[in-house]
C-alpha cells in the first residue's frame, strides 16, 4: 500500500471550559490515501470541525492536544513549527471552511486577496488577475472580472463560498479540506462543485477531505466515509458500504434521519431519540449506549474499539 | 386560513459601488435590481418555501420584508395593514411579530454576548414577552435541544449547527407571528435538522405561526412547506404546492434543480439536465426571460419578451413560453 498523505493516531482534543475539560475528541483514527476523496459525516457538534483545525493547527485559546499523532506526507504537524505550519497550510495543505467569511478579509477587494495568495509567483499582478478570473469562472462566477473589483458583502452567500473554494484551489493542493463547502449552494451548483471537485482530484491527483451534513452529496463525491459520533470514529469503510450496509447503530440510525429518503411527503421527520451525552462528563463504556436499542451488558463497562479490515465499526454488538 | 403576509411586485434595487471608470462607462448601470418583481402569501399556520439559484434574491427578498434592504416598488400587506415606509425607502415592519433567522449564524451572534444575555435581550426589549426572563432562556435552550449549560457560552464556543439553533431561539423568544429563517437547518446534522424543523411545525400548530423558509435542502421542502417558490435571477419563475411542482415542474429552471440534488441511492444514474450558458449577471440582465441562454428549451420568443403567467387551476404557476409538457 502507499504512504497515506494524511495519517490521524489516537488523537485527543480538548477544551478547557467553565464547567471543566470538555474532551471534544478521543482516541481518532483516521487516513486519507493519496488521491482519495473522504467524507466525514456525524452529529452536529461531534467534533468534526475540531478535528480540522488540529489538522490545520488552527485551534482555538482554550483547546488542548492531549496526544496522538497527525502525519501530512510523513511529516509529524504536531511538532512542527509554526512558521513551517504556516507554509504548509500555504501550499501543502489549503482549505474551505464551512463560513466562508472565515478565509475571506471584509476590507479587502476580491481581486486584492485573489492575488496576495500568489505572492510566491513571479507573475505580473495583470496575469495573476487573469488567472484569478478564470478560477471564479470555473468555480461559475458570473462577471468574473467585475467580481475582482468587489468587496465579499457585495456578494451574495453562495459566491461568497465558490469565490473561498476557488482561492483554494489557486495553490494546487495535495490535500484539500473542505468543511460544509456547498451548504450554501444550490443543488445545480452544489453538483457543479462536486464534480469540479472530482475533477481537480484528477487532474492533480489531490487529496480531498469533506465534511457535509448532506448524505446525498457524501455519497455522490466521497470514495470512502468515516462516521463520527461525539468526539470518536464510530465507523469507516468505502461510502458504498457503509450506506448500504452500515454496521454501527448510529450510523444505521442517522441514514433512516435522511429527509431524502423518505418517499412520503410527513410533517414529522424522523429523530435519534435521546441527545449527545456531555463531553464534560462523559459515560463509561460506549458513548452512543444511552441512545442505542441494541445494548448489551458490555457496552455499559467497556468502550468499543474500532474494529474490522476495510469496513470498520467500534461497536460489541457487531464485534460478536 | 387567514391571510398574514401578502406581497405583490415587491422591488428591491441597489445603487452599484463603483469608481471613476464606471462614472465613464455610460452603459454599465448605476444600479442593479436585486429583487424584480415578487408576489407571494402567507397565511397563518402555512409554511412558504423559497429555493433557488445561489445569488438570486433570496436574502435580499428577506430582508427587505424585515426593513434591511430598500425597497424600489410593491405593496406589502402584514394581517391586513399595509407596511409604510421610511424615508430611506426601508418598509417599516413590526419588529416583534416579524422575527428573521440570519443566513450566517456566527455571523450575527454578538460575540462579546453570552447565549444567555443573547436570548434574554427580547425580554428587555419587549418586557412583556416574559416574567420570568432567566426562566424563558432554558425554556427556550430546551425547546431547541440544548441543555442548560449553553446559556454560558460565548458563540465562538458553538459548532456550527449549535450556533444555528441559538438563531432559532433567539428568533421565538420574541413569540413571532411570521418567522422568516434564512438556512434554517444549514449546517445541522439530518436528526437535529428533524429535531428543529417538528419543533417549527408543533409551534406553527400551536401559535398560528406563518413561516417562510429559504433554503438549498430540497429534501427538506416536500415535508415542511406546503407552498413552495423557485427564484431565478430577482424573479420567482415558479411557484405553487410543493408536491404538485417536484411532482410535475414546468419550468425548464425549475425541472434542472430539481433533478440536481445528490442523493444516496448508488444504483440510479441521476437524470441530470444540465445547463450550459453562463449565470447571469444582475448587471447584465438578459433581455426576455432571464434564463433564456441556458435554458434547453429556448425558442426565438423567449430573447425578446418576458412570459405571462400560466397556472393550472391556481394551484401551481409559472412564467415559460415552452414549459415542460
Ligand atoms: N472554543 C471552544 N470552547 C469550548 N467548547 C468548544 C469550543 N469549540 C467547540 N466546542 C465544543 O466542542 C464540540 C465539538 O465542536 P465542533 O465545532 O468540532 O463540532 P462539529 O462536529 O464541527 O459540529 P457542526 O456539525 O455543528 O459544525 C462541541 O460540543 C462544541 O460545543
Ligand atoms: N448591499 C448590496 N449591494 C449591491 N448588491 C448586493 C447587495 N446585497 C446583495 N447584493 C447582490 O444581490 C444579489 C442577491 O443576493 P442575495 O444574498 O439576496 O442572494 P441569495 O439568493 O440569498 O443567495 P444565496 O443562496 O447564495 O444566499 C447578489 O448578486 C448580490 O451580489
Ligand atoms: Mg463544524
Ligand atoms: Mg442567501
Amino acid at each position: 500500500m502507499t504512504s497515506p498523505v494524511l495519517d490521524v493516531r489516537r488523537l485527543s482534543v480538548s477544551y478547557q471550559t467553565g464547567r471543566g475539560t470538555l474532551r471534544a475528541l478521543r482516541n481518532v483514527n483516521m487516513t486519507v490515501q493519496p488521491g482519495r476523496i473522504v467524507g466525514i459525516v456525524g452529529e452536529s457538534g461531534c467534533g468534526k470541525s475540531t478535528l480540522i483545525s488540529t489538522i490545520i493547527r488552527l485551534l482555538a485559546p482554550n483547546a488542548r492536544i492531549d496526544g496522538g499523532s497527525i502525519e501530512f506526507m510523513g511529516r509529524d504537524l504536531l511538532s512542527l513549527e509554526s512558521e513551517a505550519m504556516r507554509a504548509l497550510r500555504g501550499d501543502g495543505i489549503s482549505m474551505v471552511f464551512q463560513d466562508p467569511m472565515t478565509s475571506l478579509n471584509p476590507v479587502m477587494t476580491i481581486g486584492r486577496q485573489m492575488t496576495d495568495i500568489q505572492h510566491r509567483d513571479n507573475r505580473s499582478r495583470a496575469d495573476k488577475l487573469a488567472r484569478a478570473a478564470r478560477l471564479l469562472e470555473r468555480v461559475g462566477i458570473a462577471d468574473p472580472a467585475e467580481q475582482l473589483k468587489r468587496y465579499p458583502h457585495h456578494l451574495s452567500g453562495g459566491m461568497r463560498q465558490r469565490v473561498a473554494i476557488a482561492m483554494a484551489l489557486m495553490t494546487e493542493p495535495a490535500l484539500l479540506i473542505a468543511d460544509e463547502p456547498t451548504t450554501a449552494l444550490d443543488a445545480t451548483l452544489e453538483v457543479q462543485i462536486i464534480h469540479r471537485l472530482r475533477q481537480l482530484q484528477q487532474d492533480f491527483g489531490c487529496a480531498v477531505l469533506f465534511i457535509s451534513h448532506h448524505l446525498g452529496v457524501i455519497a455522490e463525491l466521497c470514495d470512502e466515509v468515516v462516521v463520527m459520533y461525539a468526539g470518536e470514529v464510530v465507523e469507516t469503510g468505502s461510502t458504498r458500504e457503509v450506506f448500504l450496509a452500515p454496521r454501527h447503530p448510529y450510523t444505521r440510525k442517522l441514514l433512516e434521519c435522511d429527509p431524502g429518503r423518505i418517499e412520503e411527503s410527513t410533517r414529522h421527520l424522523p429523530v435519534i431519540a435521546g441527545k449527545l451525552p456531555d463531553l464534560v462528563d462523559l459515560p463509561k463504556g460506549c458513548v452512543f449506549r444511552s441512545r442505542c436499542d441494541e445494548s448489551i451488558d458490555i457496552c455499559a463497562r467497556k468502550p468499543p474499539e474500532l474494529e474490522g479490515d476495510d469496513h470498520c465499526a467500534a461497536c460489541h454488538v457487531v464485534g460478536q | 386560513m387567514s391571510e398574514l403576509l401578502k406581497v405583490r411586485d415587491l422591488r428591491v434595487r441597489y445603487p452599484v459601488a463603483g469608481g471613476i471608470a464606471a462614472m465613464l462607462d455610460r452603459n454599465r448601470p448605476s444600479y442593479v435590481d436585486v429583487v424584480h418583481g415578487v408576489s407571494l402569501d402567507i397565511a397563518r399556520g402555512e409554511t412558504l418555501a423559497v429555493v433557488g439559484e445561489s445569488g438570486s434574491g433570496k436574502t435580499t427578498l428577506a430582508m427587505a420584508l424585515c426593513g434591511l434592504a430598500p425597497v424600489l416598488a410593491g405593496d406589502v400587506r402584514f394581517d391586513g395593514a399595509a407596511m409604510s415606509k421610511a424615508r430611506d425607502q426601508h418598509l417599516r415592519p413590526d419588529r416583534r411579530r416579524i422575527a428573521l433567522m440570519f443566513q450566517d449564524p456566527v455571523g450575527s451572534l454578538s460575540p462579546r454576548m453570552t447565549v444567555r444575555r443573547l436570548l434574554s435581550e427580547p425580554f428587555r426589549i419587549y418586557s412583556e414577552l416574559s416574567q420570568d426572563p432567566d426562566r424563558s432562556v432554558l425554556e427556550l435552550l430546551s425547546m431547541v435541544g440544548l441543555s442548560s449549560d449553553f446559556a454560558d457560552r460565548y458563540p465562538h464556543q458553538l459548532s456550527g449547527g449549535q450556533a444555528r439553533r441559538v438563531c432559532l431561539a433567539r428568533a421565538l423568544a420574541q413569540k413571532p407571528d411570521l418567522l422568516i429563517a434564512d438556512e434554517p437547518t444549514a449546517g445541522l446534522d439530518v436528526s437535529i435538522q428533524g429535531e428543529v424543523l417538528n419543533l417549527l411545525s408543533d409551534l406553527q400548530q400551536e401559535l398560528g405561526l406563518g413561516i417562510m423558509i429559504i433554503t438549498h435542502n430540497l429534501n427538506i421542502v416536500r415535508h415542511v412547506a406546503e407552498q413552495m417558490a423557485i427564484m431565478y435571477l430577482g424573479r420567482f419563475v415558479e411557484q405553487g404546492l410543493s408536491e404538485l411542482v417536484f411532482q410535475h415542474p414546468r419550468h425548464p429552471y425549475t425541472a434542472a434543480l430539481l433533478a440536481a440534488n445528490p442523493s444516496t441511492n448508488f444504483d440510479v444514474v441521476p437524470e441530470r439536465i444540465e445547463l450550459t450558458g453562463e449565470i447571469p449577471g444582475l448587471l447584465q440582465r438578459p433581455a426576455g426571460c432571464e434564463f433564456h441562454n441556458r435554458c434547453p428549451r429556448v425558442q426565438p420568443k423567449c430573447r425578446a419578451s418576458f412570459p405571462d403567467r400560466q397556472s393550472s387551476n391556481g394551484k401551481q404557476g409559472w412564467n415559460c413560453f415552452h414549459p415542460l409538457p
